[in-house]
């Protein structure tokens, strides 16, 4: 490596990147290739290629249940998370203020900590308050990790946003409500909806803290996980599927929601 | 005139649900951990049974694989992760922005679907990889799946992007013209990555360091899934203790433990990183 | 031309730092006021008090006779444009123009025909209308921010430095549009800057400002020609400034009739090199040290043998003075300052 451009290793490290995308897929893929198949036992390449195994899981009850429980904690988380963090990214982000910078470092502690740990925790934690673990409670537990990471995102957003609009918006004689409703929540909306967005999907996939603090209700990501194990079933990769198009549809949505209300925005100006 | 400092009113919410959600919950199992064994009430006198029971019942054990398991976990993912953040970040602007985003996308994906198409791919017999290599070559090969091999491979897989993308952070700091100054002033490029590399990415390589050593020590699943329980990690020693054997007290002393031990490792790096100059980016 | 606006005895300050320091000024209906001082000297915290973003510690504002110390920046008839000058970034060129009207309820129709009326006065093109200002060009956002300021028909303009982090070029063109459309509006502006020749350029009067106080004030030309202290003589450019003692000139040893105690400033220009039986109030010899082409005039560093000065000396006349030569200079008390420190 001496400074001048070497076609060689810029090759090198675009192969090097291709084949992290690859391994990294390699689960996802096998996943999608394990549903296509009619037997009970995993034997690939399969005999019969058939998508039967998404006609019962579409058709059974487990896979309707299972969505609506996870959606259940997800809305409710965002819908919390988002509320706490826009003031929490204010405080962190935008207002000056002694304390600040311990309350950055506290705010970060839940995510730089074991998940399953957390989870164990608030069930001991909620068991002792005599709460009845719940769905309720699994969204309470998505919140302590997700509301951190929703203000950092929102916070991100505030960085790059200009104080001085808002005192140009007061100069320009806007009331003090005025400012926030024309100048603050409309510069903020992009940083909120990604927020949004994060907490949907981290709520969606989570794992470790749902296995412990979930009780009888179950998420689809438990329900994966029990069924790695134990009774297996093309439908289980195929559920694995559904749930994945599911959150992706949700991203999918965001980004076309998002991209429209901005170009309505513009074609509003125009006219 | 004098009315409350924003910050702190707007600080309030969050700092209210994290004290009920995260600082009591822990202080609560702490406290637990301080009863008489296989007690479920706070009302006992305080007593270290539990931590002695930890140790000379060789609960140590589990805690031990669980930080062999985390810190050999980040070694490999800082190993990997330092040439794809450096290969990303040469290429930005083109298609690495894409690159980036498909790396990124796993990470909403939940951990038991990977998981689980991990497995899949690596069972033996007709497994995606046996299966494909027996129908096109006429080979059957072994498999790892159910080693603590195979339970590592899912930690790595699992932990990448964390390590990856506070590294990318970090290498995208370093200064393009600093490396063609120290170049141009005759450092090798060993020379480069020791002197001005390394230095400047610190903070990132750091944070990322950190977010995959406690990550990976209180993982399970991968054990689960993947290692076929193959050791006992101090995830599932704690669940034993609270569900199975119904001693919540030896369950809180082994979490109190772990807690521990998450905080030695965080707080003094924590301590060292600026994190707001880190999210101003 | 009566006041407008006026502060008597304002102080101002932020913890241990005292941004403002007993200030009084008065500005004139109609014209154009600029406030110079260093970065730090308070004059952004005097002109966010002026447009009432900011409250003094101490003292009153006046808006003529009526007291607007109290009132907050959204009742008070004036506007700002902002350093970064803080578009709305979210929103078109056309949006944030009509901004002001909009906060007041005007029909869109309405605010749409006042909009492009401005946008005629900035002389921004009609097709900018819809275009978002993160588009737009710095001299464009500039315009867009003159427009939306002059669409809330404001009495008074402030401008917070509105040209610091623009281009040579480009910030000279914007000068003159400045001057020009103060002018054809009529309007008082008030504007601050710590570019001495921004200040020149387009003022009518200027206050010099230091560590929070008003140091002199005038019009460009009494700043220049004769500054009443050494901080605005050496501010305000090339200055050489004459230590005085007991009636004359220390280092010279030349009896001057003014004063007996401060400094002398004079500027570059009034340095002559003097000819055969020429007549000079003050003169000494000197040898050229180095010569600085600067376009239309050069600069000489002139060695006394104690100290360099600096002559100025228009193009036409330089051919006479070579560098290392040796020759007597001087100048008129009358073109000199007398400095109270």
């Amino acid at each position: 490596m001496n400074g001048r451009a070497k076609p060689l290793f810029d090759s090198l490290q675009a192969a090097w990147l291709l084949l992290v995308l690859v391994l990294l897929y390699i689960p996802m893929i096998s996943v999608a290739l394990a549903s296509l198949s009619n037997t009970r036992y995993m034997l690939f390449p399969h005999r019969t290629w058939t998508t039967d195994a998404y006609a019962d899981a579409l058709a059974g009850y487990t896979t309707g249940a299972l969505h609506l429980t996870s959606l259940r904690i997800a809305l409710l988380v965002v819908v919390i998370s988002v509320v706490l963090a826009s003031f929490g990214a204010l405080a962190f982000a935008r207002f000056d203020w002694r304390g600040r910078r311990a309350f950055q470092r506290f705010l970060v502690l839940p995510l730089f900590f074991p998940q399953p740990v957390l989870g164990l925790a608030l069930l001991v934690y909620f068991t002792a308050l005599g709460i009845t673990p719940s769905w309720q409670t699994a969204a309470f537990a998505h919140l302590v990790w997700i509301v951190p990471v929703v203000t950092l995102v929102i916070s991100i957003r505030l960085y790059n946003y200009d104080v001085l609009q808002e005192d140009a918006a007061f100069d320009l004689g806007a009331t003090r409500l005025q400012v926030l409703r024309e100048v603050t929540l409309p510069a903020l909306a992009p940083g909120i909806v990604s927020g949004a967005l994060f907490a949907f999907l981290l709520s969606w996939s989570n794992l470790p803290l749902s296995v412990f603090t979930s009780g009888a209700d179950t998420t689809l990501p438990e329900w994966l996980y029990s069924r790695t194990a134990t009774n297996y079933s093309p439908m289980v990769p195929a559920i694995a599927v559904i749930a994945t198009a599911v959150s992706a549809m949700v991203v999918i949505a965001a980004a076309l929601g998002l991209s429209l209300a901005r170009g309505r925005d513009g074609a509003g100006t125009t006219s | 005139m004098r009315r409350p400092n924003p910050g702190i009113l707007t600080m309030l919410p969050v700092l209210v649900f994290l004290l009920a959600g995260f600082v009591i919950p822990i202080l609560v199992v702490a406290l637990y951990s301080l009863m008489p064994p296989r007690t479920f009430d706070l009302a006992g006198s305080p007593t270290f049974t539990n931590y002695a029971t930890a140790f000379a019942d060789g609960y140590w054990r589990p805690l031990m694989w669980s930080a062999l398991g985390a810190a050999a976990t980040t070694l490999i993912c800082l190993v990997l992760a330092w040439p794809t953040a450096r290969a990303l970040d040469r290429f930005a602007g083109r298609w690495a922005t894409l690159v980036t985003l498909l790396i990124a996308l796993p990470i909403f994906i939940s951990e038991s679907v990977r998981l689980f198409g991990l497995a899949l791919f690596m069972m033996p017999g007709g497994g995606i990889l046996a299966g494909s290599i027996d129908a096109l070559f006429g080979v059957s090969i072994g498999t790892i799946l159910y080693t603590r091999l195979a339970a590592l491979l899912g930690l790595v897989y699992i932990h990448f992007p964390f390590v990856l993308f506070p590294l990318l952070l970090g290498v995208s700091l370093v200064p393009k013209d600093q490396v063609a100054a120290a170049r141009d002033l005759g450092a090798s490029g060993w020379q480069v990555f020791r002197e001005i590399e390394a230095p400047l990415a610190a903070p990132g390589a750091a944070v990322g360091a950190l977010l995959c050593f406690v990550l990976s020590l209180g993982a399970n699943a991968e054990m689960n899934i993947l290692g076929g329980q193959a050791v006992t990690v101090i995830t599932n020693a704690i669940e034993q203790r609270f569900n199975y054997a119904q001693d919540w007290p030896l369950g809180a002393a082994l979490t109190v433990l772990t807690v521990l031990l998450t905080a030695a490792v965080v707080f003094p790096v924590l301590r060292r990183i600026d994190v707001d100059s880190l999210a101003r980016r | 031309m009566g006041t407008i606006l006026s502060t008597q005895a304002v102080s101002k300050r932020f913890g241990d730092v005292i941004a403002l320091d007993d200030v009084s000024l008065e500005i004139r209906e109609g014209e154009f006021f600029t406030i110079v001082g260093p970065s730090g000297s308070g004059k952004s915290t005097l002109l966010r008090i002026l447009a009432g973003l900011e409250t003094p510690a101490a003292g009153r504002v006046h808006l003529r006779n009526a007291d607007i110390t109290d009132v907050p920046a959204n009742r008070r008839p004036t506007c700002m444009v902002f350093q970064n000058l803080a578009l709305f970034s979210h929103r078109s060129v056309g949006e944030n123009i009509e901004f002001s009207q909009k906060m007041k309820g005007v029909p869109p129709h309405e605010r749409r025909e006042h909009a492009l009326d401005m946008m005629r006065i900035v002389r921004l093109p009609e097709s900018y209308y819809g275009r978002r200002v993160t588009h737009c060009s710095g001299g464009e956002q500039q315009r867009v921010a003159l427009a939306r300021a002059l669409a809330s028909d404001p009495e008074i303009l402030f401008f917070d430095e509105p040209l610091s982090s623009i281009d040579y070029r480009l910030r000279k063109i914007l000068e003159v549009e400045m001057k020009d459309l103060h002018r054809r509006t009529g309007k008082t502006f008030v504007y601050i800057t710590h570019s001495l020749e921004e200040a020149m350029v387009m003022s009518d009067r200027i206050a010099i400002m230091k560590s929070g106080r008003i140091v002199q004030s005038g019009t460009p030309t009494d700043i220049y020609y004769r500054p009443t202290n050494r901080f605005v003589a050496e501010f305000m450019g090339e200055v050489n400034v004459f230590e005085l003692a007991g009636g004359q000139i220390a280092e010279l040893g030349i009896a001057v009739p003014a004063g007996a105690a401060g400094c002398l400033a004079v500027r570059p220009e009034f340095l002559r090199k003097l000819g055969d039986g020429e007549r000079a109030d003050v003169r000494f010899p000197a040898t050229v040290a180095n010569d600085y082409m600067l376009g239309s005039r050069t600069h000489y560093h002139l060695d006394t043998g104690k100290r360099i000065l600096v002559a100025e000396v228009a193009a036409g006349k330089a051919a006479e003075i070579t560098v290392g030569a040796k020759a007597e200079w001087g100048f008129d008390l009358s073109d000199a300052a007398l400095l109270d420190e």
